[in-house]
């Protein structure tokens, strides 16, 4: 009995090894690294940031459910709040060129003036890689992982998966709770759920 | 309601104009013409004429989408979100449940969503209680929400109405929405036939359904009914067997805690829906 169930681990291992090179990292697993372009001029990489907590935040300015976080102040508010608990906030722009929600560097740096958003720093992701290796669907979609480099959280930014405004204040924002949770060094009660809003706008999307 | 339009210099074609937007406004009160949406129309619209105490009546909503554009199903798969419906009605009209038509799945990749393009009618029935007061005729009230998407997002919000007198009699069939109902109807998922018989197991991340059905099955995909069960965008294997199929799902990652049964819509090809509510296999 306990050989069969030894080789049946085995063989699910195997199974499982070739999948994890295909399938992107989730909830439980090492963030994978990257490099980026900050809007801001700099290079970034995600393990310089080891040892504290990552905040990975899609975003796409044409998308009214994103429109709803920065029009509400929503997302600035919650970034404020974490980026001065030195939680490093990194805002992903994955849409290709000629997409809805393509910037240039300069362009992202006038939206988040006038946004008055403070991430930590914005990425540019045109080529869609960021945004494969962590499967990103929607944005927002958010994922947040731990000083330790593993995902805690990945999806929706709170429980209201609409564009009203009005479902702002009310709503359980997930990515607050994950942290709020995880720096008081206990579980994560949601680790995961569906994210919600426009489908992230990679080279090749058609809808 | 004003309808708002630069009139061409043209007298002639303004007077026109005004002529058949005072038809339509007049034609509305009996039949409820399209409310705008972004890049389509929505009307609310009734299979019966009238009302009767102690009788249930379908009631439609018309969605017709400008090519390409799509709204979304009760589970909107990956990205996106269905249509939501507030009601006003008078007292003693209550309305269940919609009835989707089968979704069809929208977009590739990594990417996809399940919903209807170009134009869907959602079936919403409507009971009278035995009380219903006939003083006067039913204004019915419905505010609905709704996404349209193409390769952008857009929400809209219709606000609907319609007026049905109320009589004793059996409520007649409307003719003029007969057709677009039985064909609705035609689309809607139905009961699985009693001697199929499906089971799902689990094996390495999926859930594999079984189904016996007494014939070969080549052509198979299943739309689940809850969010969060299944990797929309992972590839469903059809296994034909002489008896069926079997097909395999991939769990979603967002699945953490066991699931008891597997429900949703099972299209065997097209105009094929099924409607199937399976257990787990222990």
């Amino acid at each position: 009995m306990k050989r069969s169930m030894l080789f049946t681990m085995l063989t699910g291992l195997l199974l499982c090894a070739a999948p994890l090179l295909i399938w992107a990292a989730k909830v439980g697993e090492a963030a994978p690294d990257f490099t980026a372009s900050a809007s801001n001029g700099k290079t970034v990489r995600l393990s310089d940031y080891r040892g504290k907590y990552v905040v990975l935040e899609w975003h796409n300015n044409g998308c009214p459910y994103v429109g709803k976080h920065y029009n509400s102040g929503n997302m600035q508010r919650l970034q404020k709040q974490w980026t001065s608990r030195g939680v490093v906030w990194l805002t992903i722009l994955s849409s290709a060129p000629g997409k809805q929600g393509y910037v240039t560097a300069s362009e992202e740096n006038d939206y988040l003036a006038k946004m008055q958003a403070t991430p930590t720093a914005a990425l540019l992701d045109p080529t869609g890689e960021i945004g494969h290796l962590y499967d990103a669907k929607t944005s927002p979609q958010m994922v947040v992982i731990n000083p330790q480099g593993v995902e805690i959280y990945d999806g929706a930014i709170d429980d209201k998966p609409t564009t009203d405004l009005q479902d702002v204040p009310n709503a359980t924002n997930y990515v607050s709770l994950a942290l709020e949770a995880a720096m008081a060094g206990k579980q994560v009660q949601t680790p995961a759920t569906r994210p919600y809003g426009c489908s992230v706008k990679y080279a090749g999307s058609s809808h | 309601m004003g309808i708002m339009r630069p009139c061409k210099p043209n007298a002639a074609y303004c007077g026109a104009f005004i002529f058949g937007a005072a038809l339509l406004l007049y034609a509305g009160s009996v039949h409820a013409a399209g409310t705008p949406i972004p890049h389509g129309t929505l009307e609310l619209i009734a299979e019966n004429q009238w009302v009767a105490a102690g009788y249930t009546v379908s009631l439609g909503l018309r969605f017709q989408l400008e090519k390409g554009w799509h709204i979304y199903w009760s589970n909107p798969g990956d990205s996106g979100e269905p249509p939501r419906v507030t009601w006003e009605l008078p007292a003693g009209l209550t309305v269940g449940a919609i009835e989707w038509p089968a979704p069809k799945r929208l977009g590739a990749s990594t990417i996809v969503d399940y919903g209807y393009e170009d134009a869907v009618t959602l079936i919403v029935p409507m009971h009278a209680e035995p009380s219903l007061a006939a003083e006067q005729p039913a204004r019915l009230g419905a505010e609905v929400k709704v996404l349209v998407c193409r390769e952008t997002c857009i929400p809209g919000k219709a606000e609907l109405s319609l007026t049905l007198p109320i009589k004793a009699q059996v409520p007649a069939p409307d003719p003029r929405t007969a057709d677009l109902f039985m064909a609705t109807r035609k689309s809607l998922p139905r009961t699985a036939p009693g001697n199929w018989k499906f089971s799902v197991t689990e094996a390495n991340g999926s859930f594999v359904l079984t189904g016996k059905l007494g014939r070969q099955i080549s052509q198979a995909s299943f739309f689940p009914l809850a969010e969060s069960q299944i990797d929309n965008s992972a590839p469903q294997k059809v296994l034909p067997d002489a008896d069926g199929f079997r097909l395999t799902l991939r769990k979603s990652e967002q699945l953490l805690k066991p699931m008891e049964r597997l429900k949703g819509v099972l299209v065997l090809s097209a105009g094929q829906a099924y409607l199937i509510d399976v257990p787990l296999s222990k």
